[in-house]
């Protein structure tokens, strides 16, 4: 197993990086034991608390704060041991050209520790039992490293498309954007691997649902209005936000968001916008903070002072959705992050959800008419700059 | 009732001594006649008690016969049915009991007086026994004639004697006198000594099973230096082997106190003295009085020293009488010496409450000895915890006073009152846990509740004394539970450290070369960083000693890596 038939050479010296990154943060505890001295890993922490809004970048990122794993520290011995473990299965593949996933990584983890206690009873305990655990371990040795999973050469379900008038180069092919038929590009586990050949494309649309994004796609929205259509099929994967990112960095493009007018909704948007609370340490560089949220807004159903309302009265009644109490929870709690709380258009936003006690999916606009939705709604918006930033 | 016992002690007494020129006269009845009238004073209210009772009354005797004269005891114990001879005669279940033992022997000259008058006993002197008014054997006796007709029968021969003896005999109840029916003697073959007594008799084996069983184990816990065997009606056989040669001192006499000393008993040693004067009579009868202090006394109550003690018997000097045993118990004499009663000792309490329990921890005290009007006592107590004792709800407790184990009555009882009323909590025992206390209160004078003698009256000396006790010994139970609490804690610290280990090696000798130079881990990298782990874990560890040893945590994580299997 060689190079010379797995991945290229971005991959090769992706993993080169790696590994030595690795070899060094891990090698210093193989020297701490061996010297006698208790082995620590120091990890920043992953906590709400060490989550720091910013508001210069407008993205969130990791605090200073962090914890030591210390293996001689019952409480932690068990977690230091997953660490561990997992580094060393994630470095032999780094080394010998694997292309794990993270479901991969898990089981190749996953095993039975058997001693017997004290009283010369037998036991038995796993490495880990869910993928939750393995998941975790994974985020903590990125913390540690400064690797990211994707630098690690790990890899994710696909789960975001993009279709657009554009030409990329991955895994050294070339490949058309706008000649998928029905179809879509699926975005990599590794988007710093594509290279970008050329673009026709004015703006980047992300749609939270897959469904509506296949809907546009066959409308012949983005040729019409010469955009770049993403989906990240609910809440986005790092790849499809590290992809986001470099279309508006590296292509400047404005990106705008489209989701249910629902607190999970305006929280997808914000996991666009500013990042996830879970993954505050790589905000830097999968946040898009100049993204902008389009829609659905509770003023296109409602109406806003002079802003007329694109639903009827008896469209209203058939499409919206009673709030559920965790709905109503959820909202409150977007009222504290201090990159919603300080926005009036989104508190403004939030008020008149919390007025209506409703919320609205996407679904419920096209049903109105796709036409309507893909020619009319969009364009009109994006053209009278009705979003919220 | 114990009233009751004194009296037709004393008429027995008098009527033994008739002749003795007292003057005083007292309507004749046999006491062997009067026990026929009141069995239940003795124990024998019922078949299953009576057959309970029997078993007692013998081997305390054998028990008496042996440890107390400084014999290793070997106890015989076997109860047999009687084979019904026709069906259907309405005659009720009979069983012969045979009790033998290696003791110091009856000599032929007192057998027949031993078991065939009621209250002629060795027992009736002042000191511990562990039978007190010398009933006992002769009540089961008697009780055997009632109920099956049969005599008893009795071999013993003594350790100087060069002959077995042999007698069945009866007891005249009229008269209280032995009836001899058969008897004859035997050369000696070796050196056996010792007596068999055998007794047939109305019972109910299958209600007093549970409790003979029972009693049988409890004396063999505070007596592991003797060996017993129990042959059951039911076939099965019951041997507790000797698990110790050590034995308790056996009690020596004493005179009595002064303070424990009532009139009935100033009389008779009024009658058997030999003092010519009272001063004199106090200074010989008496213990803790010496010259000195009866000349005090006497001049403090203004009694004459040179009366002569036959005049106190006089008519019309019961005032004088009543007035000196008032002064007796009043006086601030000495503490009464206490070298005549024969405590267990802690040692042989720890070694028979670890052989009947097999339990974790075993603890045990015997006080210094403190007196009750005027009866010195001793209280000895043992506790036992986990193990194979088995949780309950409360502590099981196991009572004894001189040395018999208490069945009956436990919630009458001064110790239960004490062992329910402590709160084990604060000593670190949640129940339901596995604890045995046992108490052991030694006396001349045991303050019985009943005649029964089976439970022991709450005097306020005893129960503080138990409480002590108890308590003493529960401190150190504490102790031994927080270290090992303590213990268990570290030792489950070290596991879950140790079990870690091998993972963590294996996992951590992945990166001992750089990527460029990488190949799969060597058995001797990964077994040098599990060896590093192995003590840098050890020494992470505090193992608190116990009982003056303390483990090695090194060795404990090294066994449980050493378990550990990766797959």
């Amino acid at each position: 197993m060689s190079g010379e038939f797995f991945g290229d050479e971005v991959d090769l010296k992706a993993r080169a990086r790696a590994a030595r990154v690795m070899y060094e943060k891990f090698n210093k505890i193989v020297k701490d034991v061996i010297r006698g001295k208790p082995p620590k890993l120091e990890i920043p922490k992953r906590t709400l608390s060490n989550t720091i809004f910013d508001p210069e970048r407008g993205i969130l990122v990791i605090g200073e704060e962090k914890l030591e794993r210390e293996f001689l520290n019952v409480g932690e011995s068990r977690r230091f041991m997953q660490t561990v473990l997992m580094a060393s299965i994630i470095y032999q593949s780094l080394i010998e050209n694997e292309y794990p996933t993270i479901r991969d990584l898990y089981y190749k983890g996953k095993h039975t520790i058997t001693y017997s206690d004290h009283r010369g009873r037998k036991r038995e305990e796993n490495t880990w039992d869910e993928q939750k655990e393995s998941d975790s371990v994974i985020q903590d040795i990125e913390v540690f490293t400064g690797l990211f999973r994707e630098d690690m050469l790990i890899l994710s379900k696909e789960k975001g498309k993009v279709v657009g008038n554009m030409r990329i180069r991955s895994g050294g092919d070339v490949i058309d954007l706008s000649k998928l038929g029905h179809g879509a590009y699926a975005i990599e586990p590794t988007p710093d691997l594509i290279e970008f050949l050329d673009v026709d494309a004015e703006f980047v649309l992300v749609v939270e649902k897959d469904a509506v994004f296949q809907q546009l796609h066959r409308a012949g929205f983005w040729k019409r209005y010469k955009a770049l259509l993403v989906t990240g099929s609910g809440q986005p994967d790092r790849a499809t936000r590290r992809f986001v990112r470099r279309l508006h960095e590296e292509l400047k493009l404005p990106v705008y968001v489209i989701t249910d007018s629902d607190p999970y909704g305006w929280y997808i948007y914000s996991v666009y916008k500013v990042g996830s609370i879970t993954l505050s340490y790589e905000s830097e560089r999968l946040a898009t903070p100049k993204a902008k949220f389009l829609g659905v807004q509770m003023s296109d159903i409602f109406g806003y002072r002079s802003k007329k309302p694109y639903l009827s009265e008896g469209e209203r009644r058939k499409f919206m959705i009673r709030a559920t109490d965790r709905d109503i929870k959820r909202a409150k709690e977007l009222l504290n992050y201090s990159w919603i709380g300080k926005n009036s258009r989104w508190k403004s936003e939030i008020r008149l959800f919390l007025k209506h006690l409703v919320k609205l999916e996407i679904e419920a606009i096209a049903s109105k008419g796709l036409k309507f939705f893909a020619f009319h709604y969009i364009p009109e918006k994006i053209e009278t700059g009705d979003w919220i930033e | 009732m114990s009233a009751s016992v004194q009296r037709s002690r004393g008429r027995a007494r008098t009527a033994d001594q008739r002749g003795g020129g007292t003057g005083e006269k007292y309507r004749e009845m046999s006491v062997a006649e009067f026990f026929a009238k009141n069995k239940e004073l003795a124990g024998f209210s019922n078949p299953t008690r009576a057959l309970y009772q029997a078993v007692r009354e013998l081997v305390e005797n054998s028990l008496d016969a042996t440890d107390a004269k400084g014999i290793l005891p070997w106890i015989h114990i076997s109860i047999a049915p009687v084979p019904e001879p026709s069906q259907g005669d309405g005659s009720r279940p009979r069983y012969v009991i045979s009790v033998e033992d290696n003791g110091v022997g009856v000599p032929v000259t007192s057998m027949a007086m031993a078991f065939g008058k009621v209250l002629f006993s060795s027992k009736y002197v002042i000191r511990q026994t562990r039978g007190m008014y010398g009933l006992g054997v002769k009540a089961a006796v008697l009780y055997g004639q009632m109920t099956a007709g049969t005599p008893v029968e009795v071999f013993s021969a003594t350790k100087g004697s060069q002959y077995v003896h042999m007698m069945r005999l009866m007891i005249d109840v009229q008269r209280n006198e032995p009836r001899i029916l058969e008897k004859g003697e035997w050369n000696k073959r070796g050196s056996w000594h010792g007596t068999k007594v055998t007794l047939t008799l109305e019972g109910d084996w299958s209600r007093a099973r549970s409790k003979i069983l029972e009693y049988v184990k409890r004396t063999a816990v505070i007596a592991p230096y003797a060996e017993i065997v129990l042959e059951t009606p039911d076939g099965e056989i019951l041997y507790f082997p000797r698990t110790t040669r050590r034995m308790p001192k056996p009690p020596k006499e004493a005179k009595p106190h002064p303070h424990g000393v009532d009139i009935e008993q100033l009389k008779s040693i009024i009658r058997s003295t030999r003092a010519k004067t009272l001063k004199d009579l106090l200074v010989t009868e008496f213990q803790s009085i010496g010259e000195k202090t009866a000349v005090d006394f006497l001049e403090r109550y203004g009694i004459d020293p040179k009366l002569k003690p036959r005049e106190l018997l006089r008519k019309g000097r019961e005032r004088l009488l009543r007035r000196l045993v008032d002064a007796l118990m009043e006086y601030p004499f000495r503490s009464p010496k206490s070298d005549y009663l024969s405590p267990i000792g802690s040692d042989i309490i720890e070694i028979g409450l670890r052989r009947m329990f097999a339990p974790e921890w075993v603890g045990a005290v015997t006080r210094s000895p403190k007196a009750h009007r005027g009866h010195p006592f001793i209280v000895e107590v043992g506790i036992a915890y986990g193990g194979s004792i088995e949780s309950r709800d409360e502590p099981l407790l196991l009572r004894y006073a001189n040395k018999i184990p208490l069945l009956y009555e436990e919630r009458e009882d001064v110790s239960y009152k004490v062992v329910s009323s402590i709160n084990w909590k604060q000593y670190n025992i949640d129940f339901p846990a596995p604890l045995v206390v046992l108490v052991h209160i030694a006396s001349t004078k045991v303050p019985y509740k009943g005649v029964g003698k089976e439970s022991v009256s709450d005097v306020p000396e005893i129960e503080s004394e138990i409480r002590n006790a108890v308590q003493e010994i529960a401190r150190k139970l504490r102790i031994y539970l927080s270290r090992k609490a303590r213990e268990q804690e570290a030792i489950k610290r070290s596991i879950t450290l140790a079990k870690y280990i091998p993972e963590v090696a294996l996992s951590l000798a992945y990166f001992i070369r750089p990527p460029e130079k990488w190949q799969p881990p060597r058995e001797e990298e990964v077994r040098k960083i599990k060896e590093s782990l192995i003590r840098l874990v050890a020494r992470n560890i505090d193992l608190p000693p116990i009982d003056g040893e303390s483990q090695d945590p090194e060795e404990i994580v090294r066994k449980i890596v050493e378990s550990v299997q990766l797959d």
